[in-house]
C-alpha cells in the first residue's frame, strides 16, 4: 500500500458500503434467496450450483425462472430465452448507474465488475446513496454494499438447500413457498399502472392454460410474450384514449 | 441429445446449466449496459414492453410453482397454497405495503395448513 500513496483509500468506503447493506437490505435478499436454495435441492442439483447461481446470475427472478422451469420440464433453449428476457431490464439499469460509478481510476474493468453487482436492491440503493458521496468513494462503497448483500444471499441459498432436507414437512413446504410468495409480493409492490397489473394477472392465468396449449417446453416463454404484449397493448390504448 | 450431454458432463452438468442457461443470458445485458455510451430512456415504449414481458414471465413461473409443485410443497393441498398466497397479499396491504410483513403472514397460513395435512 505504501508504494501507491496517491491512490485513494479503498477499504474505508468499502466498509461503509458493507455497513449500509447489513440490516434490512441483506435481510430482504436472504428472504428472497432462501427458497432458491430449496428449489435447487428439489430438482436434484448440488448445493454449490444454487450458491453459484446466486453469485453469477445475481437476479432472483432469473434464478427462479431457471430452476422453476427445469422443475416444470421446459427445454433448455426456451429457458435461456426466458431468463434473458427477464434480465433485459439490467440493460437500462446499468446504463443509468454507470455515470455514478465512473471516476478517474474506475476504468472499463471496474465498471464491468460494478455492473455485475447490479440487481434490484443494489441498484435502487446505489441510485439513492451514491450521488451524496465524493466521486472517489462511490465505486468502493457500491462494491462493499453489493458484496455484503451477495454474501448474505449466498449464505441464505446454501442454508435453504440444507434446511429443506432437515425440516419437518410443514416447514419444508414453507421454505419452498418462500419463493412464489416473495416474488408475487415484489411484483405486486412494483405494479404501479394498470398495464403492470394486467401483466401480473395474465402471467398467473395463462401459465396453467399454456401448458396444455403450447406444451411444457415453451409454455413459459409463450406466457411472457403473450401476457406481456397484451399488457403493453393495454398501456398503448389507454394512453391514446 | 440432452440426456447424452448430461451423461457426458457427469457431475458438472448443473454448473454448466447455471453458467450457460442462467449466467450468460443475464450477464450479456449488464455488459451491453456498460458499453452503451448514451443514456437510455427508461420510460421508452420498448422498455415498458420489456418490463411487462418480464413481469408476466415471473408471474407465470410463480403460478406453475404453486399449481404443480414438486417435492416438499406438494404436501400442502392446492387450496392451502392459494389461501396462503391470498393471506400474504392481504398481509401486505394491511401492514402498509410491507413485503416482509406479507411474506410472514403468508408463511404462517401455509405452515398452519401444512401442520394439519403433513
Amino acid at each position: 500500500m505504501n508504494a501507491e500513496p496517491v491512490s485513494r483509500p479503498f477499504w474505508p468506503s468499502f466498509v461503509a458500503g458493507v455497513g449500509r447493506a447489513a440490516g434490512l437490505p441483506s435481510l430482504v435478499l436472504m428472504a428472497s434467496l432462501i427458497g432458491v436454495g430449496g428449489l435447487t435441492r428439489d430438482i436434484g442439483y448440488p448445493m454449490f450450483a444454487g450458491v453459484l447461481s446466486t453469485i453469477l446470475i445475481w437476479a432472483g427472478p432469473a434464478q427462479v425462472l431457471l430452476f422453476g422451469s427445469i422443475a416444470a420440464g421446459a427445454s433448455m433453449p426456451a429457458i435461456a430465452i426466458a431468463v434473458s428476457l427477464s434480465s433485459i431490464r439490467f440493460f437500462p439499469m446499468v446504463v443509468s448507474i454507470v455515470p455514478l460509478l465512473r471516476g478517474p481510476d474506475v476504468g472499463i474493468g471496474k465498471l464491468l465488475l460494478g455492473a455485475h453487482f447490479v440487481a434490484v436492491t443494489s441498484w435502487t440503493e446505489g441510485r439513492r446513496l451514491l450521488p451524496g458521496l465524493p466521486v472517489a468513494e462511490r465505486f468502493p462503497f457500491f462494491i462493499g454494499f453489493a458484496c455484503m448483500v451477495m454474501a448474505a444471499a449466498s449464505f441464505a441459498t446454501g442454508v435453504g438447500y440444507y434446511l429443506i432436507g432437515a425440516l419437518p414437512a410443514a416447514l419444508a413446504a414453507a421454505l419452498l413457498f418462500t419463493t412464489p410468495m416473495f416474488f408475487t409480493l415484489s411484483l405486486v409492490a412494483g405494479s404501479k399502472t394498470r398495464a403492470d397489473w394486467a401483466a401480473l394477472i395474465l402471467g398467473f392465468v395463462l401459465a396453467p392454460l399454456s401448458t396444455f396449449v403450447v406444451g411444457q417446453d415453451f409454455d413459459l416463454l409463450a406466457v411472457g410474450l403473450i401476457g406481456g404484449s397484451a399488457a403493453y397493448l393495454l398501456h398503448r390504448t389507454r394512453r391514446k384514449g | 441429445m440432452l440426456a447424452a450431454l448430461e451423461h457426458a458432463t457427469g457431475g458438472l452438468w448443473p454448473y454448466l446449466v447455471v453458467v450457460l442457461i442462467g449466467f450468460l443470458p443475464t450477464e450479456i445485458w449488464r455488459v451491453i449496459g456498460v458499453f452503451a455510451g448514451r443514456n437510455l430512456d427508461e420510460s421508452s415504449d420498448l422498455m415498458i414492453w420489456v418490463r411487462l414481458v418480464a413481469a408476466a414471465l415471473v408471474a407465470g413461473v410463480v403460478a406453475k410453482l404453486l399449481l404443480a409443485p414438486s417435492g416438499a410443497l406438494a404436501v400442502v393441498p392446492l387450496w392451502g397454497r392459494a389461501g396462503a398466497l391470498a393471506a400474504g397479499g392481504l398481509g401486505y396491504w394491511l401492514m402498509r405495503r410491507s413485503v416482509l410483513g406479507g411474506l410472514v403472514l403468508g408463511e404462517a397460513v401455509l405452515i398452519s395448513v401444512g401442520l394439519i395435512y403433513a
